[in-house]
């Protein structure tokens, strides 16, 4: 009777509530997008900057994320390789990696060089794909370095020319070599493109003396959260094989740090956006209450009881906040889904984005987190401020009641 | 005969200090079963607020009220209330019908509150709404009604819970005088034939031309209590 009787009342004036219910819906709306945009922007953020070389997660040694010297080495690395057959997990591969001066006739400059499997490494970075000339490493290449395009203008060097390494070696040995330069990559991040050299991974592990052994097993999945739910599974199959694993947190901290940063300025602005359309709703309502409490007294003065009229006020409110958020959710969930397929061109951001291996186009992410929590924090903040003209209601008495104006 | 509603030293004070009014000065008053009684005078004499005291929907300052032997004093909000709900009908001079609601629906609407069936509901709706008139006007908001069909629906609605009694508070003053007529004889015919006990506000000659008991107040006491 009351929920009836509350929904009636809802459209008793139809512009009023219809404008409630725009506002409403245009707030949720806009929550869905941008939560969905901001969720999205992350996802493409961490793809990027993982994806690119660090992987979605590591195998490593005990202690060799504080410490990465080379001496601290993954001799079963093949078993670990079997983090593959964990759902969630589409590829793994082994890298060893040391620091080495890079030389061309009179110039030298220190670089990170990176043993990788050619065949494997593709399948878990995508460095392979912003080669731009030449190619990356093959499988059946011994004597061959790829290194970033800020490295080779450093060094003078062209595709085809051979290149000195000189490093230590796990023995303590030198570990030297010449390499024939087959590629050129640009990520668009410098850091990389200056320092970050790779090299086949016997190739590597002959000159650095490592035997069969590597420093870190890398793996992706095709679906990032896929890995990020595999985490225990992960830490797991790591603890089997004496090993630590580290996932996207460990690996890119500074990374997560700016999504936190990210997040609790946004949430500041949400916060806001969700204050102004309560307080402009709960205002519309208790105007509402104001103009039927003359009506209030006549339904107390048959028999309601004060707070069954409080109740229908509550359910009202209510029912307008849940149709309207419901709306918005629709409207915001349409936009996000056809923007899931477009993306948004930033323009002018490329160059910001390009430091977490975005490009200039973000695609939002619909999911239920993203289409449900702000239109939740609407709905349950005018429930629960709903307080307010229910108590109204509860202290009017029938006489003063009729008596309003 | 016993009394539906007894009065004793009714006093009702609005203000204080200087600017206190004595609405009501030591009301003594007993309605009895069956009655069809007029409350009369110029305004501002306490019509309304004996009617408000009666209808347990305000405290007198001082004095005790009783409606069918329970004493309103002491009683809580919601105790008030249901004694409204299942002992008193209400007939207001601006009906106050609840507008999103249809005749029968306002008329349901007490069976409702009461925890009537739907059968139930139904059947004593049907007859009320028939006793006052309204066949087939039960779908109407109270909008598409003249002021004498709403007013019936209100009397429908008073009488729908089969109430001990029904007051009603200058129930035709806005209506004309061949509507008033109407309502009167209704009002009449329902005291008559069935017994309910009625106890209008009003200085409608027309409608103190039927009373069987007619009371008469001046500056918040009974001048005189004559049953014609």
């Amino acid at each position: 009777m009351l929920a009836s009787l509350a929904w009636r009342n809802i459209w008793r004036q139809p512009v009023r509530s219809i404008l409630s219910l725009i506002g409403l819906a245009f707030t949720s709306m806009l929550l869905v997008f941008m939560l969905s945009f901001q969720l999205g922007s992350y996802d493409t953020m961490k793809i990027g900057a993982l994806g690119l070389f660090d992987g979605f997660g590591q195998f490593q040694p005990v202690g060799y994320d504080d410490d990465p010297d080379i001496s601290r080495l993954l001799p079963e690395w093949e078993a670990i390789l079997e983090a593959v057959e964990i759902k969630g997990v589409d590829a793994a591969t082994p890298r060893a990696s040391s620091f080495a001066i890079m030389a061309k006739d009179e110039t030298s400059f220190g670089a990170a060089v990176i043993g990788v499997d050619p065949a494997r490494e593709p399948l878990v970075s995508n460095l392979s794909t912003t080669i731009i000339e030449g190619r990356y490493l093959a499988p059946e290449d011994d004597a061959t370095i790829v290194m970033g395009e800020g490295l080779a203008r450093n060094l003078g060097l062209v595709l085809g020319d051979t290149v000195i390494m000189l490093g230590t070696g796990n023995d303590g040995a030198v570990a030297a070599d010449v390499l024939e330069l087959v590629g050129i990559f640009s990520t668009g991040i410098s850091a990389i493109d200056r320092q970050i050299t790779q090299m086949p991974l016997t190739r590597f592990q002959e000159t650095y003396n490592l035997g069969n052994a590597v420093n870190v097993v890398a793996i992706r999945g095709a679906d990032f959260k896929g890995v990020e739910r595999a985490a225990t599974d992960l830490r797991a199959h790591a603890t089997e094989n004496g090993v630590v694993y580290l996932d996207w947190k460990e690996l890119q901290p500074e990374l997560e740090q700016m999504i936190i940063l990210d997040i609790s300025s946004n949430i500041m602005f949400y916060i806001i956006m969700v204050v102004v359309v309560v307080f402009i709703l709960l205002n519309t309502l208790y105007m509402s209450v104001l103009e039927r409490t003359r009506e209030f007294g006549g339904l107390m003065a048959i028999g309601m009881r004060p707070r069954q009229i409080g109740a229908m006020v509550w359910l009202e409110l209510i029912f307008l906040s849940l149709l309207g958020t419901a709306i918005g959710i629709a409207l915001g969930a349409a936009l996000v889904i056809w923007l899931e397929g477009v993306g948004i061109e930033i323009p002018g951001a490329d160059e910001v984005m390009a430091q977490w291996g975005m490009t200039g186009r973000i695609y939002p992410d619909l999911s239920f987190l993203s289409a449900t929590v702000a239109p939740a924090v609407i709905v349950l903040s005018i429930v629960v401020l709903g307080f307010i003209p229910y108590r109204r209601i509860l202290g009017l008495e029938p006489v003063s009641a009729m008596g309003a104006a | 005969m016993k009394p539906i509603v007894s009065c004793r030293g009714i006093t009702k004070v609005f203000g204080k200090g200087e600017l206190a009014v004595h609405a009501l000065a030591g009301i003594d008053l007993d309605i009895m079963e069956g009655d069809f009684a007029t409350l009369a005078g110029p305004s501002g004499s306490g019509k309304t607020t004996l009617l408000n005291m009666i209808g347990a929907l305000d405290h007198p300052t001082e004095g005790e009220v009783e409606i069918d032997g329970l004493p309103l004093r002491g009683m809580k909000k919601s105790g008030l209330s249901d004694l409204r709900l299942h002992k008193i009908g209400f007939i207001f001079q601006a009906y106050n019908l609840v507008p999103v609601l249809s005749a029968r629906e306002n008329v349901e609407f007490v069976l409702r509150l009461l925890r009537v069936s739907p059968a139930e509901r139904r059947t004593r709706t049907d007859a009320a709404l028939a006793e006052v008139g309204l066949q087939g006007m039960e779908n109407r908001r109270p909008s598409s009604l003249s002021g004498g069909q709403q007013q019936r629906v209100a009397i429908a609605r008073a009488l729908v819970a089969r109430p001990r009694i029904v007051l009603a508070d200058e129930p035709t003053a806005n209506l004309d005088s061949a509507t008033t007529a109407e309502l009167v004889d209704l009002m009449f015919r329902l005291n008559q034939e069935s017994g309910i006990t009625f106890m209008i506000g009003t200085h409608d000659p027309r409608v103190m031309q039927h009373s069987k008991r007619h009371i008469e107040m001046t500056d918040g006491k009974i001048d005189s209590d004559t049953r014609g």
